[in-house]
């Protein structure tokens, strides 16, 4: 019935390709590269910020990215071809998580993780020419003009208009519309957007893909306060915006594809394990003076809950590694990723105590002496309120649980 | 870095999953768990000629060498029939304490063992000693005389033999002795799982050197070793119990037709299925991370295996009571499987210290 002699047999053929959850030298020697040019190159006057617990401003950001850009690691998920790194998936993991764990601020993604990409796919040679080597240099910072007032979760309702005129002999389209929560808009110099090219077929259809210069006349930028009360987002308003056709990726009404693709493309890094090991660590640091079994008992369900994340996250690098496609699983690490990054700041609050009643804002006791409390009271306060943001962004976790039951449940 | 089972070990996964559904569908385990018997003993020698209750064992005393990784397949797999045959007991429990010691007997009831012939307990727990197996309160003294009660011994009244821990003058000792040495008395209880235990009294019960397993810090190490590959394996086993609650969730959603549509249809319980699948595949990395941990002996393998047990004992327990819930009313029907998921999830949980006591031992 159950063939003894077969299971018996197996022993012999199959032995190599055993379960192995080390990196390999290489990877290790790898990492050792990336902490070293963290403790001598990574520039101190972030770091001392970072470490402080501050928020940092564009200058700050700029010199970071610049800095990253010397080193040629600027491309980090980009083909050799183009003058990325052409790392391996589990090379890509380990510099996200040494970054992280040292406390960088994330890279900005809507250049080098997202446009870029994009360009280098769907877009033409003099694209390619003129976008991608300002993107590696960081000389051009970018934004992403994806959301609308009316239309967050349910991306495809976009109505922001894109007409294509003919002036003179010269394409150009005209915009019109309004994009919101569009991160960092106040320090960018391009915008990527979503644009409805056309209203006659199903929603998806008519989307196209549009770089717009944000210096283009009748392009207007509103901050949005959020409740840590700093400005990272905006509303940005096109009226009658000339944006000359040839900024057009790839062709009229594919726009979709290509946003969908983008989407997929930031899938490392996406559960911000690094960055959380930091503040967990920390955490303990804090908690372990208190002598608060409660907020122990807190802290250690965390720390197991971080590792099952990390863990799951190196799967899908063995599964990519091992030729596999990884496919809806990465809504897991976006939906507990951002989880654990909430529950951890919410966790600093309540180590705060009652010192959680004061808050500066999001930059600290910048001018004031400092009251009495904890260090941490400010900073964790900060990042709470700020971090609510994580499982709203990126497709909801909501947006996420839907694609999970479509793609793993099947219903 | 590798995380994908290899070949073989993807074969000894799909041979048990055959076995189960060809031999130990739900309605035959019903009938095993009703039965007078705590198990079947045709399913016992089936697992010998498989060559399953050899696997842990080493080569040289007569096992196939497997380690951690397949019995945590083994188990992953039981979980998902709840299988109640008692291999926790006798195979992992009494034969890997038994195949890791020096004691000079082992070859001889190992090899009993591998072949089905012989049951065997671990005497390790006691009423007042909580999760503490380090110190029992039973004695064996200078002139050999063994002394106390031991609780909740699985498949307790199935031993032929017992192994017993004990005090000897403050050190620990690991004791083996036939279950009807005079002075030996054996009460046997059933557990909310479906299987037996017992509690189990010696009253100067009068052994001899030749009785000693290990004593010291040998007896303490092979006992803690010995009870960590177990919790392992249970975790194994939820693990498996928890991918089969939504499997069975999902199936029953979408045949399950309600105001016009298959249930599965409502969003409302489609974000739970995929908590569900979520918090399944979460168990699951924990798991990898324990079992190479305590295949390569590590340092950390105590604190990864405690990691498990935690995570399990709590989000194994939602997910069955999730299952049950989604079931509606045939959740709770005894004559359904899903139910006893949930009993399977409290009976892993209680056992070798429940997630509260495991989320401590962690940090």
């Amino acid at each position: 019935m159950y063939n003894e002699a077969l299971f018996y047999q197996s022993n012999l053929i199959y032995k190599e390709k055993n379960m192995d959850i080390n990196f390999s030298k290489e990877d290790i020697a790898f990492r050792d590269e990336v902490r070293d040019w963290l403790a001598n190159d990574y520039p101190k006057h972030v770091k001392e910020k970072t470490d402080a617990g501050i928020t940092i401003n564009k200058e700050d950001l700029i010199d970071f990215h610049k800095a990253l850009s010397k080193k040629g690691w600027m491309g980090y998920n980009w083909p050799v071809e183009y003058g990325g790194t052409g790392w391996s998936a589990s090379k890509l993991y380990i510099f996200n998580k040494e970054l992280g764990l040292a406390g960088c601020p994330p890279i900005l993604p809507f250049g080098v993780g997202m446009v870029g990409p994009v360009i280098y796919t769907f877009g033409n040679d003099e694209q390619k020419e003129r976008f991608l080597p300002d993107i590696l240099n960081f000389n051009t910072w970018w934004c992403q003009g994806y959301s609308e007032p009316g239309s967050g979760s349910d991306l495809a309702s976009l109505k922001t208009k894109a007409v294509l005129r003919n002036d003179l002999d010269e394409d150009y389209y005209v915009v019109n519309g309004s994009k919101t929560w569009t991160t960092l808009a106040q320090n960018a110099d391009w915008i990527f957007c979503l644009v409805r090219t056309d209203n006659s077929g199903i929603k998806q259809e008519g989307i196209s893909f549009l770089l717009i210069d944000m210096k283009s006349p009748g392009i207007e930028v509103k901050p949005i306060i959020t409740i840590d009360g700093d400005h990272e987002v905006n509303s940005v308003f096109f009226t009658d915006v000339k944006v000359p056709a040839k900024n057009l990726i790839g062709e009229e009404g594919k726009g979709w594809t290509y946003a969908k693709f983008l989407l997929a493309h930031e899938r490392f890094g996406i559960a911000g394990v690094g960055a959380s090991m930091r503040q967990l660590n920390r955490l303990k640091e804090i908690i372990s003076k208190l002598d608060n079994s409660d907020l122990q008992k807190k802290v250690n369900e965390l720390e197991v809950a971080l590792s099952a994340i990390e863990i799951t996250e190196l799967r899908l690098l063995s599964a990519l590694e091992n030729g596999g496609h990884p496919g809806a699983e990465s809504s897991i690490l976006k939906i507990k990723g951002t989880e654990m990054q909430q529950a951890l700041s919410e966790l600093f609050v309540e180590a705060s105590g009652e010192y959680a009643l004061m808050y500066p804002g999001p930059h600290g006791y910048e001018n004031n002496d400092k009251p009495a409390g904890p260090d941490y009271a400010a900073e964790g306060l900060s990042g709470f309120l700020n971090l609510r943001k994580t499982s709203i962004y990126g497709g909801s976790n909501e947006i996420q649980k839907n694609i999970l039951s479509k793609f793993v449940l099947g219903v | 870095m590798n995380l994908d089972y290899n070949d073989e070990q993807n074969m000894l996964r799909e041979q048990i999953q055959k076995f189960c559904e060809s031999e130990y569908d739900f309605y035959k385990r019903e009938e095993i768990v009703k039965s007078s018997n705590d198990f079947d003993e045709n399913v016992w020698n089936l697992f010998a000629e498989q060559g399953w209750l050899s696997m842990p064992f080493s080569e040289q005393s007569g096992g196939l060498g497997f380690g951690p990784i397949e019995l945590s397949i083994l188990f992953e797999e039981f979980g998902k029939a709840l299988v109640i045959e008692p291999y926790l007991s006798t195979v992992v429990l009494s034969g890997t304490l038994l195949d890791k010691s020096t004691f000079s007997e082992k070859n001889d009831l190992i090899e009993k063992i591998c072949t089905g012939s012989i049951h065997i307990s671990l005497a390790y727990a006691e009423v007042d000693n909580g999760y503490d197996y380090l110190s029992p309160s039973t004695t064996l003294d200078s002139k050999f005389a063994l002394n106390g009660t031991k609780t909740l011994v699985l498949n307790g009244s199935n031993a032929e033999k017992i192994i017993v821990t004990c005090t000897n003058d403050d050190t620990l000792n690991i004791v083996v002795l036939d279950a009807n040495t005079p002075g030996v008395s054996i009460n046997s209880f059933s557990t909310v799982d479906g299987q037996s235990c017992s509690e189990i009294s010696f009253e100067n019960v009068k052994l001899d050197k030749s009785n000693i397993i290990a004593t010291g810090n040998d007896a303490e190490n092979l006992l803690k070793e010995t009870i960590n590959l177990a919790t392992l394996c249970i975790c194994a086993e939820a693990v498996g119990c928890m991918e089969s609650c939504y499997h069975k969730t999902l199936e029953y959603t979408k045949g399950r037709e309600q105001f016009g549509q298959p249930i599965s249809g409502f969003q409302v319980l489609q974000h739970r299925m995929v908590d569900m699948f979520i918090e399944s595949e979460l168990a699951k990395s924990l798991l990898i991370k324990a079992m190479l941990e305590v295949n390569n002996r590590s340092d950390e393998m105590y604190k990864h295996v405690s990691a498990l047990k935690s995570y399990v004992g709590k989000s194994g327990k939602l997910s069955a009571k999730e299952a049950v819930q989604l079931h509606g009313g045939m959740g709770v029907s005894e004559e359904m499987m899903i139910g006893h998921y949930l009993k399977k999830m409290i009976s892993i949980d209680a056992l070798f210290g429940n997630a509260d006591y495991h989320l401590k031992t962690f940090s």
